[in-house]
């Protein structure tokens, strides 16, 4: 949906995506060392913009950019969707970043802060692609534990694959917050040099 | 430092950050270690500037992804 949600971190931030990003929202998803666990797309800028505007009518749905806040130059995506208004629950995924960022813990960071604090939901999940082992290591070593298999969760394409479902509610994140906090704010002052 | 004592000192913040039990000779990158994700990476590289003493630039940060590159990178800085 249309949203006007910001958040500012130590190097980058998360502000809405809109059209102008539907290039950049092309490009990561047809670079082929990013794209194996996606969705297959047509890689057309109008069907990109179809989807956006469908995307704009869609409560409970909340798509951002991550961008350096030094440049604005762009650096991944990321969204927080299928909310349940009611037990205060979502999903946070459309995670991508492009080839070597060291955006991924700000970027963590910064869609759990959107979640629990401007969003205001109570717990937050993720469920990834189980054979994408790096990003199922990345949510573990955020401290949330080995994760819950859910069996074929996936068809992407003609091939079906089990999800790992990390769960993280405002108790869990209020402990693990603190080492996010400080590992991205350490990568910060590197970027910023 | 020689080589042999700096694939010791990478060789143990690996290990350290990833709980392996890598040992010498052996050529271990993230391409082959999932466990070696961004968040460990950050880990490793400001593990690996407290050992070696140290500083990486961003620039180089991305690609030290493996033993061989993180080497090469540590010894073009003894070098500089």
């Amino acid at each position: 949906m249309r949203h006007s949600i910001s958040v500012e971190g130590f190097a980058f931030r998360l502000r809405p995506i809109a059209d102008d990003d539907a290039a950049f929202v092309l490009q990561l998803r047809s670079d082929s060392n990013l794209n194996e666990f996606l969705h297959p797309s047509s890689g057309r800028l109008a069907d990109q913009l179809d989807w956006f505007q469908a995307y704009y009518q869609r409560p409970g749905d909340y798509y951002f950019v991550l961008e350096r806040q030094s440049t604005s130059e762009r650096e991944g995506l990321v969204a927080i969707y299928d909310i349940d208004e009611h037990q205060g629950i979502g999903e946070w995924g459309r995670w991508i970043l492009r080839p070597g960022s060291l955006g991924a813990v700000e970027c963590a960071w910064l869609i759990y802060t959107a979640a629990f604090g401007e969003i205001g939901l109570t717990e937050l999940y993720c469920r990834t692609v189980a054979d994408n082992r790096s990003v199922v290591s990345f949510h573990e070593s955020c401290g949330l534990g080995a994760g819950k298999r859910l069996k074929g969760h996936f068809t992407l394409g003609s091939r079906v694959f089990d999800a790992i479902e990390h769960r993280i509610d405002r108790a869990l994140w209020a402990e693990r917050s603190p080492r996010l906090k400080k590992l991205a704010q350490i990568t910060a002052r590197k970027i910023r040099g | 430092m020689n080589q042999l004592e700096l694939e010791a000192k990478v060789l143990s913040v690996l290990n350290s950050v990833l709980h392996l039990d890598l040992q010498s000779g052996c050529r271990p990158s993230r391409q082959d270690l999932p466990n070696w994700d961004s968040l460990k990476h950050i880990e490793i590289i400001f593990g690996l500037e407290e050992e070696l003493g140290l500083e990486f630039t961003e620039d180089e940060l991305a690609g030290m992804d493996s033993l061989e590159k993180i080497m090469a990178a540590a010894q073009g800085k003894y070098a500089a």
